[in-house]
């Protein structure tokens, strides 16, 4: 039971950092940027392209998978996004053309890699095993922890106390208004689609690291998951997020434990049509990116 | 009074087929006080938008200290002096009243907290720093609205509509803090439909009738002119 709590926390953690990403994005600029699953899968290649390529140590690693990703996030946002700036259905049209870009980042990444999945070399990370308190935990399910909680609490405090975040949450609240002090509003979106996506494709490259594999439908099977997890916390809500994601991670694990694995996304999907039925903004509420 | 610091020329600002300013040139000496004043939609506020970068002119120029800065960004007409203080004054209400500061002083990042000389200026905002801007009240707002903007150390400001929705004695106050910016030697465009009061701080009037500039001179005279008292300022 306990090993199961265990296993729904790390599991969780990595659906928190994909949700927190995209709701970063949809709380300070209203884009649902529906190319992150696919942005995510990317993280998973290259990292594990990178990986095989150079043998550089995991915490040199995950650094370059975050820099490809900032880097994704600002041509996602060039791509599908600012080209439709100022249109009346901006929102509805930037949520279609992210779709179509993620299908042609899928396609690149077949491409490139073909239809297997790739796979960390074996030896890569050695994957130790720990004993605490009768619950067994890998070094890779305690880095992956550790790298969720570092990140999160680290974006928490970009969003609160730095200016870029001061910045952020002016954009999120009155676009018009931060333009008036001066904000530049181009540079922050940037600013904003590279955090994001370097979140994602750090998870991507994470969840890779714990199956030791990644294929091109990665970011398919965690993408309605994650999607859960916004909804549940409150679109736009990092603490939200973070807090839905191990939720959810817990109560997956716990049905697979208590039932199988075929009710685990029932599980999952039960809970998001009660909260959006009894509480339709989310767990917590109103609570949103510039309130962090 | 020397060279124009901010010139408008010919300029249109259209919303779709609507023409909000039809025709409208004037400029501003260095130190000036210009109202613009004029009924609702004359397009008084839009051609501050235009001014500040908000909207982009469907024809005209803008000079601001003998350059052409009609396609510059906003913001970057604010780092170099041009800043708007925004018609129903745009707080940031979950931000803090120290946070709205800071974002307008990001051009000064450098310097250590760069809001305590509005604090100086405007008390009340010390006294309310760490509360959301939202919890102030109207004339608390607007006075935010203002040191806001200040605090980016402009060389002209543009003011749309500071009185609207206040308290009589707030309305004093806020012209009492108009003076004491022009009297730093900021140069001042205001936009009113208080007009007398409006009149009676400026020392050049323009009065806007549907986008176009109707009457225009010394802001003593037009307070005299018939046509505009007539029209725009009723009997006292």
């Amino acid at each position: 039971m306990l090993q199961q709590l265990a296993n729904g926390v790390f599991a969780g953690s990595i659906y928190a950092l994909f949700a927190i990403g995209f709701t970063l994005v949809f709380g300070v600029l209203r884009h649902l940027n529906l190319a992150h699953p696919a942005v995510f899968t990317a993280g998973a290649f290259i990292g594990i392209e990178v990986a095989a390529r150079t043998a550089i140590p995991i915490w040199i690693l995950f650094p370059v998978v975050a820099l490809f990703g900032a880097l994704a996030g600002v041509l996602v946002e060039r791509i599908a996004f600012r080209p439709l700036r100022g249109r009346d259905d901006e929102h509805f049209a930037g949520l279609i053309s992210s779709v179509a870009l993620g299908g042609v980042v899928i396609a690149l990444l077949q491409a490139r890699y073909g239809t297997d999945p790739q796979h960390f070399a074996a030896d890569y990370f050695p994957n130790r095993l720990f004993e605490v308190a009768g619950v067994r935990v890998t070094l890779t399910q305690l880095v992956t922890l550790g790298l969720a909680l570092v990140l999160m609490l680290g974006l928490a405090w970009l969003v609160s106390a730095t200016s870029l975040g001061r910045s952020m949450r002016a954009v999120a609240e009155n676009p018009t208004a931060a333009k008036v002090l001066g904000v530049n509003v181009g540079r922050v979106t940037a600013g904003t689609y590279a955090l994001s996506s370097a979140l994602g494709t750090v998870a991507g490259a994470l969840l890779a690291l714990n199956l030791g594999q990644a294929g091109r439908d990665l970011g398919a099977s965690i993408e309605l998951v994650g999607f859960a997890v916004i909804i549940l916390g409150g679109l736009g809500s990092l603490w939200g997020a973070m807090a839905a994601g191990v939720v959810l991670g817990v109560a997956e694990a716990l049905t697979i434990h208590l039932f199988d694995s075929t009710w685990k996304s029932m599980v999952a999907f039960a809970l998001l049509f009660a909260v959006l039925v009894l509480r339709p903004r989310g767990l917590f509420g109103h609570v949103k990116v510039r309130e962090v | 009074m020397s060279e124009p610091i901010l010139e408008v020329e010919s300029l249109k600002v259209a919303y779709g087929r609507v023409q909000a300013v039809r025709d409208v040139s004037f400029s501003v000496p260095e130190g000036g006080l210009l109202a613009l004043v004029g009924a609702n939609g004359a397009g008084k506020s839009s051609v501050l938008a235009a001014a500040s970068g908000l909207v982009r002119p469907a024809a005209g120029r803008i000079r601001f200290q003998g350059e052409d800065v009609t396609r510059r960004p906003a913001h970057r007409r604010v780092a170099a002096g041009l800043v708007l203080v925004p018609e129903g004054r745009q707080i940031l209400g979950t931000l803090t009243v120290a946070e709205n500061l800071l974002l307008g002083a990001h051009r000064r990042r450098r310097q250590a907290a760069p809001e305590s000389e509005m604090y100086d200026l405007f008390p009340v905002l010390a006294e309310r720093r760490a509360l959301p801007a939202g919890s102030l009240s109207g004339g608390e707002q607007q006075m935010l609205a203002i040191a806001r903007a200040m605090i980016a150390r402009p060389r002209v400001v543009l003011l749309d509509e500071p009185s609207m929705g206040l308290a009589p004695k707030m309305v004093d106050e806020v012209f009492a803090v108009i003076e004491k910016i022009r009297a730093s030697g900021v140069t001042v465009v205001l936009v009113e439909q208080n007009a007398r009061r409006a009149l009676r701080a400026a020392d050049t009037g323009h009065v806007l009738e549907t986008g176009e500039i109707a009457h225009s001179g010394p802001a003593s005279e037009l307070l005299q002119d018939p046509r505009v008292v007539k029209a725009y300022l009723g009997v006292e």
